[in-house]
C-alpha cells in the first residue's frame, strides 16, 4: 500500500477534520437552529424547542442597540484593518531597509501580539485610566490637550479607545505577514527598475505594490476575522459600554445570551457574525488558492 | 536533513553584510531601537507599574522608574489572590490543549501533506472555513451543548472547546510544513519493508521537531490566554484560571492598578521569555502557514 494511498492516512486526516466539525461545526448549525427558537433559562436544557421562525431576528432588527452596535462593529473592523496594514506595511517596509538588528528588532515587535488579549485589554484599561493614566498624562505634557480626557467612559470616546488597544496589539501580526510577503518579491526587479532610472516611490508604485496586492488582500481578510474576534479586549476595557458606544457584534450576542439569557435572540445576533465572518473567510480562502493552488 | 529553514526569507534582511553602499546603518538600528521602544511602552508599563506601591501608583507625575520599587503589590496577590490557583488551573488547561493540538494536528497535517485526493481539498477547505469563527459566538450553544452533555463546570469541557481554536490553528502552520518532507524517503523506506505508520512515525516525525516545538507553544500560549471558554463554561471560582482571575480585578469601576499589573506581570512573564528564547522559529512558523 503506497503512502499516497494509505487508509491509515484516511484515519489521519478524518480524525482532525472530524473533532473540527463536532466542536465547532455543530455550534454553528445548533446557534442557527436556536435563532429561530424561543430559548430561555427555563427550556435552555431540553432539546425540543419552541420554533419562533423569524421573532428573533424582528426584535433584533427592532432594537435600537442593534443598529448602534452593528455601525460600531463596521467602524471598529474598518479602521482596524486599514490602520493594521499601512501602518503594518510602513514599519515592514523600514525593516525590509538592510541594518544591523534588522529582523530580530522587528520579531520583538511580535510580543505585543503574543500577549494573551485579556491581558492587553486590562493594561489598556490602566493606560486609558483618566487620573492616573499614562496616555493623559503624556497627551498633557506635551499640550496636546489641556485637561484629562475621560476616554472609556464618555461616549465619544469608548470605541477610539478599543480600537487603538486593539490596533496595538494586531498590527505586529499584520506587519510580519507583510514583511514576508515582501522579501518574496524578487529583488532583481528592483535592480533592473534602479538602472531604468526609477525613483524608490516609483518603485514601490509599481513593483512593490502590485506584487503585494493579492498577499495584502489575504492579509486584510485575516485582520478581519481576528478583529471580529476581539471579545476579550473589549470585555476588558468597557465591556462594550458606555451605553453601548463601545460594543461589537459577537459581545453584543453574549450579553443577550448571557446577562439577559435570551439565547434565542443572542443566536439571532450570533448568525448576522457568522455571515460577515463568513463572507470574508470565502474571499481569503479565495485568495489563498489562487496563490498556491491547494 | 534539514526542513526547516535556517533563515526563511522573510525574517532575513535583503543581504546580509550589515553595511550597504559603504553608508552605515546605525542610524536606522537607532531609530528602529527606539521606535520598538516606544511600541512596547506599555508592556514595560505594566512591570513598572507592579513594582511600584499604593501611593506612588496614583503620582502626579507618574514616575517613568519606580521611586521606591516595593513588591507589595506581587505578596499581595501571591498571598491574598490565590495566584498560584490561577496559574495551575490555566496549565491544567493549557497543557491538554497543547497534546490534543499536537497529536491530531501532526495525523492531519500529515494526512494533507501526503494523501492524493479530493477529500484533502475538501478536508483543507473545511479547516480554514472553521478556524475563523469567534469564540464569543460559539460560547452560547456550546454551553447549551455542554449542559445537555452533564459537562459543564468541568476542566474537559474547556479543554476540548478552547482544543477545536488551538487545531484549527495548527493544522494551517503545520501543513506546509510536512509538505516540504520529501515524500521519496518514506517511499524509500516502504521498499525496505517500513510500513506506513513506521513510515511517519520513525521518519517524518523525527525531522518535524522544531514546527512541532512552535506549534506547541503558540497553541500553548493561545490555550493558557483563553478567557471566553472559561468564563462561560466554567463557574466554580476555584476552577477559574488566571485570565478569569485578572478580570475579575478589573472588572470593578474602581481596581488596584498596582496588583492587577503584578498578577499580569506574573501571568505573561513566562510566556514573554519563551517568546525571546523562539522568536525567530515562531515568526517563521506564522509567517509560512497563514499565507499559504
Amino acid at each position: 500500500m503506497t503512502v499516497r494511498q494509505s487508509p491509515l492516512l484516511y484515519v489521519f486526516l478524518a480524525l482532525p477534520v472530524l473533532y473540527l466539525m463536532a466542536m465547532i461545526g455543530f455550534p454553528i448549525v445548533y446557534n442557527i437552529v436556536m435563532s429561530f427558537q424561543e430559548v430561555n433559562l427555563g427550556n435552555v436544557a431540553d432539546w425540543n424547542r419552541p420554533f419562533v421562525g423569524f421573532d428573533n431576528y424582528r426584535e433584533v432588527l427592532a432594537e435600537g442597540a442593534f443598529r448602534k452596535v452593528f455601525v460600531n462593529s463596521i467602524v471598529f473592523v474598518t479602521a482596524n484593518v486599514i490602520a493594521q496594514i499601512g501602518i503594518g506595511l510602513a514599519v515592514a517596509l523600514f525593516f525590509a531597509q538592510n541594518f544591523a538588528g534588522a529582523s530580530f528588532l522587528r520579531g520583538l515587535l511580535m510580543s505585543a501580539w503574543m500577549l494573551p488579549a485579556l491581558v492587553v485589554g486590562a493594561l489598556w484599561k490602566w493606560l486609558f485610566t483618566t487620573e492616573a493614566g499614562i496616555v493623559n498624562h503624556a497627551l498633557l505634557a506635551i499640550g496636546l490637550i489641556s485637561r484629562p480626557i475621560y476616554w472609556l467612559s464618555d461616549v465619544s470616546t469608548a470605541l477610539p479607545a478599543v480600537t487603538i488597544a486593539n490596533i496595538w496589539f494586531g498590527m505586529p501580526f499584520s506587519m510580519i505577514l507583510i514583511a514576508a510577503g515582501l522579501s518574496g518579491i524578487p529583488r532583481e526587479q528592483y535592480e533592473a527598475a534602479a538602472l531604468d532610472g526609477a525613483g524608490s516611490l516609483a518603485r514601490f508604485r509599481y513593483i512593490t505594490l502590485p506584487a503585494l496586492a493579492p498577499t495584502l488582500l489575504a492579509i486584510a481578510c485575516l485582520a478581519t476575522i481576528y478583529t471580529m474576534r476581539a471579545f476579550d479586549l473589549i470585555f476588558a476595557m468597557t465591556k462594550g459600554g458606555p451605553l453601548d458606544s463601545s460594543n461589537v457584534l459577537p459581545l453584543l450576542s453574549y450579553q443577550f445570551s448571557f446577562t439577559q439569557f435570551q439565547f434565542g435572540t443572542g443566536a439571532a445576533i450570533g448568525t448576522f457574525a457568522f455571515v460577515i465572518v463568513f463572507a470574508v473567510s470565502l474571499i481569503y480562502v479565495r485568495t489563498l488558492a489562487k496563490e498556491e493552488p491547494v | 536533513m534539514r526542513v526547516w529553514p535556517r533563515r526563511s526569507a522573510a525574517v532575513v534582511p535583503m543581504t546580509d553584510s550589515p553595511t550597504s553602499g559603504g553608508r552605515s546603518t546605525w542610524p536606522l538600528t537607532a531609530i528602529a531601537v527606539v521606535g520598538v521602544g516606544l511600541y512596547l511602552f506599555p508592556i514595560y508599563w505594566m512591570f513598572v507599574s507592579a513594582l511600584k506601591s499604593a501611593a506612588e501608583i496614583f503620582a502626579n507625575p507618574p514616575t517613568l522608574i519606580p521611586r521606591a520599587p516595593s513588591t507589595e503589590a506581587f505578596a499581595y496577590v501571591i498571598w491574598r489572590e490565590n495566584v498560584f490557583r490561577y496559574l495551575r488551573n490555566s496549565l491544567i488547561i493549557a497543557v491538554p490543549v497543547s497534546v490534543i493540538t499536537l497529536v491530531l494536528g501532526t495525523m492531519g497535517a500529515y494526512a494533507m501533506s501526503r494523501l492524493k485526493s479530493r477529500l484533502v481539498d475538501v478536508a483543507i477547505v473545511i479547516v480554514l472555513l472553521l478556524q475563523v469563527f469567534p469564540e464569543a459566538l460559539l460560547a452560547t450553544p456550546m454551553f447549551i451543548i455542554f449542559r445537555s452533555l452533564g459537562i459543564l463546570n468541568t476542566f474537559p469541557a474547556v479543554i476540548l472547546a478552547t482544543a477545536s481554536k488551538t487545531l484549527a490553528f495548527g493544522l494551517v502552520i503545520l501543513r506546509p510544513m510536512f509538505a516540504r518532507v520529501p515524500i521519496e524517503l518514506e517511499e524509500a523506506a516502504q521498499v525496505d519493508g517500513c510500513s506506513v505508520w513506521q513510515g511517519f512515525w520513525r521518519i517524518v516525525v523525527p525531522m518535524m521537531k522544531i514546527p512541532l516545538m512552535v506549534v506547541g507553544c503558540l497553541s500553548f500560549v493561545q490555550a493558557y490566554g483563553q478567557f471566553v471558554y472559561a468564563l462561560t463554561l466554567l463557574s466554580k471560582n476555584e476552577m477559574q484560571p488566571a485570565t478569569v482571575g485578572i478580570y475579575s480585578f478589573v472588572g470593578a469601576e474602581y481596581a488596584d492598578w498596582h496588583r492587577v499589573m503584578a498578577f499580569s506581570s506574573i501571568f505573561v512573564l513566562p510566556i514573554l521569555v519563551v517568546f525571546i528564547v523562539l522568536q525567530r522559529r515562531i515568526v517563521e512558523g506564522l509567517t509560512a502557514g497563514a499565507l499559504k
